[in-house]
């Protein structure tokens, strides 16, 4: 492994700054009792939603917004354990084809009404298996009630637990109001944008290309919680604006990468802000290069990891992402605790070899000093990818493939690579959860290929032997056993290489030092927030 | 004879004198390039973000990732001054070409020509740049054709205006009773006459055409493969705050040359304008 020594380095790096950000906070710590009362405004590294509440999830944005006002069943804690949230327990029957839940009592809807069994029900038959997780809950059999207290979910193949509590803790898996939704189309709710939950935050008020505006909820389960008044989600366009809001102190939190790298630096100097890359373990975001199987130039593997030989990732680490990244070995992430092995196969930067694969594939340079050209896409959605885009140009250059660059704003960067397949390769960029399927393996298999469905197998990579291990890491309830299955799909996709992450991105955190509680949850930016207060 | 009276009024007007040496120079940068930046201005070559003058090998540092700054203004002005020519060159052709036909005929071709240069006017012209580039992809020809069409308008009234008060002229008659074709009066003899005013506004065009592409290039729409000045400026935006040299070189080139542009257009205006050659 040759990035080896170098995951180390960035591991310090990553360590160091959450050391400085508990340094600052833990004064605040030391305090003890939590200050009530106040008002916290939040932001994110992106814009305003389409709606609150998307219930096909709709991105990261209606994610953040909607989180602070729904629940899910289940969450999982910085440790790993998973925890119950608006279900107290969960335990598969002895087959694994039904999970018996244990719902939890007491818990109101922000309008008042009760929220029981039959919310749960209509939640996952409704919202669930047909929007918010379709792809994940293709073996769903049904979900009953027997007892005022207890749903059970059957599905018609055996289902690993990791699996089933992953699904708990599903981004916009949350449990809505049957009495809201029945009977109407839930993608166009007017509910979506005033949305009704159990969460520790009423909605207020929507000022449309402003703010969002939650208070607190008196009724909430958790006795005594939230600790602040008042919930702010401002949206400001450009992270020089951000940064200049944190600064002025309008804005206490930002999640997601709020500001540009070089003013993470800057803000964390002055002592009042502190950043950290704690809270988006469950959900690690990657820049990937894809090769698009259709063009015949990439039918032979040999071709496909050339292009990833060339390309020195720890070069794109360090200069682009200011070291807030690190390069990728396998399409499991790092942070994985469950499932990333490095034993995988090292396409780790060579020049040489690179030229040495497509010699022997057949590609030698011609009399212009070229083998073959390719349209390289890089999505416009983020800054970097444009950037990452001119050195790769550079990169295969350099071993000899003529490059043309394009790098088209968001709607046709998705139409361009998701829809159209007009690309020979592609930067984009993915966000996975520890449990591997569908979000990671749907990127490889064969039924992931799904022309206009962004985000999915885009490459056109189809391989039954690839397809048969994801079959039977889906239904392979024994942990260790599983977790063997999902090494050898990550040895066998590093080795085929039509999809790889050349890096993991390091998401970071910036707040005020004031905030107290926050980057408490492996996926924090979709968290409910509800221990979060401000000193003063 | 009548040459040097023409340079001599144009030299007259000395803040043009310097506009023309000015863009000289940009213009041989941008001609000798190659020559004393043989490798392509977008390869990485040094350590990101050095300062200008922090080492010797990058008189004007080098940028995020590392390209140097230099080569990339020297490179930068051929595809600048080059997109600036080529857009203004089509803007004229179509400006020149609607206005005369709607100038000369009259009539209903006129009513036409004109309502439609009314609704290209009334479309905010960076809002049309863009939409036009996202459509037809952000390339360079793309770009350049996407400016032209916004800048047409003001040449076609401007013709059309010389070719009203020129038509009903003695000469003009007098072609006409000659047995003279519509075509040839127009070419021959009309145009040469509206052209001075058309000249000035077509150098300004240059200006307004090197601006678009820069607004363009700064919102991340230029051509990736092409090292232009607006592009350079973008990309240094995030770093405003840290290296703000990134967006101030490529910004103060693009100032000079645009305020340079308008400077020779006032001296093209006194040089061709009769009225004031006795000023």
């Amino acid at each position: 492994m040759g990035n080896d020594s170098n995951r180390v380095t960035r591991r310090v790096f990553g360590a160091g700054v959450v050391a400085t950000s508990l340094a600052g906070v833990a004064p605040s710590f030391a305090q003890g009792t939590p200050k009530r009362g106040g008002t916290l405004v939040a932001t994110w590294g992106g814009g305003e939603p389409q709606a609150c509440y998307v219930p096909a999830g709709g991105g990261s944005s209606p994610t953040f917004s909607s989180s602070k006002l729904f629940e899910r069943l289940g969450s999982r804690t910085m440790e790993g354990k998973f925890q119950g949230e608006l279900a107290e327990s969960w335990k598969p029957a002895a087959d694994f084809k039904s999970y018996t839940l244990k719902i939890r009592k007491g818990v109101k809807f922000h309008d008042g009404k009760d929220m029981t069994v039959d919310d749960v029900v209509y939640s996952v038959s409704e919202i669930w298996k047909k929007y918010a997780a379709a792809s994940a809950l293709t073996d769903f059999a049904g979900i009953t009630a027997p007892d005022v207290d207890t749903v059970v979910m059957t599905f018609n193949t055996p289902i690993p637990e990791f699996f089933f509590s992953s699904l708990l803790c599903g981004n916009v898996n949350y449990i809505v109001p049957k009495h809201v939704y029945a009977g109407s189309d839930p993608v166009t709710n007017p509910a979506n944008n005033a949305p009704i939950g159990t969460g520790p935050w009423k909605f207020k008020e929507w000022v449309r290309g402003s703010h969002f505006e939650y208070v607190k909820n008196d009724a909430y389960w958790r006795k005594d919680l939230p600790y602040m008044d008042r919930l702010i989600i401002r949206y400001v366009r450009d992270p020089a604006g951000r940064a200049a809001a944190m600064e002025a102190g309008d804005i206490h939190i930002g999640v997601f990468n709020p500001v540009a790298p070089p003013d993470i630096k800057r803000l964390t100097g002055t002592g009042k802000f502190v950043a950290t890359p704690k809270g988006y373990e469950e959900s690690v975001w990657s820049t990937t290069l894809e090769c698009n199987m259709r063009n015949p130039v990439f039918a032979k593997r040999e071709v496909r990891q050339a292009m990833f030989h060339a390309i020195d990732r720890n070069f794109l680490a360090k200069t682009i992402y200011y070291g807030y990244a690190r390069p990728g070995t396998s399409p499991i992430y790092s942070p994985n605790k469950e499932f990333y092995t490095t034993d995988t196969f090292s396409t780790a930067f060579d020049p040489k070899k690179s030229a040495a694969l497509l010699d022997a594939a057949g590609y030698p340079k011609k009399a212009d000093g070229k083998r073959f050209a390719v349209n390289l896409l890089a999505a416009g959605w983020f800054t970097e990818n444009g950037k990452i885009g001119a050195y790769v140009k550079q990169a295969l250059e350099d071993v000899g493939v003529a490059v043309n660059l394009s790098v088209p704003d968001r709607p046709t960067s998705i139409k361009r690579i998701y829809t159209d397949y007009d690309f020979d390769m592609a930067i984009s960029n993915q966000a996975n959860p520890s449990e591997p399927v569908p979000s990671t393996t749907q990127y490889f298999t064969t039924d992931g290929i799904k022309k206009g469905v962004p985000f999915r197998n885009a490459s056109g990579y189809s391989n039954p032997e690839v397809d048969a291990l994801v079959e039977k890491i889906k239904v392979e309830t024994d942990p260790a056993k599983r977790k063997a299955l999902v090494f050898q799909f990550e040895k066998i996709i590093t080795i085929e290489a039509p999809l790889l992450p050349m890096l993991e991105l390091e998401s970071i955190t910036v707040a005020s030092t004031k905030v107290q509680n926050h980057s408490n949850d492996p996926n924090y930016l979709a968290a409910t927030w509800y221990d979060i207060w401000l000193a003063s | 004879m009548q040459r040097f009276e023409f340079i001599g009024r144009f030299a007259r007007n000395r803040g043009a004198l310097i506009g023309a040496v000015l863009i000289l120079v940009v213009a041989l940068m941008a001609l000798l390039a190659p020559l004393f930046f043989p490798v392509d201005p977008l390869r990485i070559v040094g350590q990101p973000e050095l300062w200008p003058g922090e080492d010797a090998d990058f008189p004007l540092g080098t940028d995020s990732l590392g390209r140097d700054m230099l080569s990339m203004i020297v490179h930068g002005a051929r595809a600048t001054l080059l997109i600036g020519l080529f857009a203004s060159a089509v803007a004229t052709v179509i400006g020149v070409g609607v206005g005369a036909t709607a100038g000369y005929f009259g009539g209903w071709i006129d009513e036409i020509a004109m309502r439609a240069a009314e609704l290209f006017q009334t479309i905010p012209n960076l809002i049309f740049v863009l939409t036009i580039v996202v459509i037809l992809g952000s390339t360079l020809t793309n770009i350049v054709i996407a400016i032209g069409i916004v800048s047409w308008t003001p040449i076609a009234r401007m013709t059309r205006a010389e070719f009203l008060s020129l038509r009903d002229r003695e000469f003009v008659q007098a072609c006409r009773a000659m047995g003279m074709g519509d075509l040839k009066i127009i070419v021959a003899e009309i145009l040469p006459n509206a052209l001075p005013p058309v000249i000035v506004l077509s150098s300004l065009v240059v200006a307004g055409a090197i601006l678009f592409e820069s607004a363009v290039s700064f919102l991340g729409l230029g051509d990736p493969n092409v090292a232009s000045w607006g592009r350079l400026v973008g990309d240094g935006r995030q770093l405003i705050r840290s290296s703000w040299y990134i967006c101030a070189i490529p910004g103060v080139a693009i100032m000079i040359t645009v305020l340079c542009l308008n400077l020779i257009g006032d001296g093209l205006n006194d040089a061709l304008n009769p009225k004031l050659r006795d000023r």
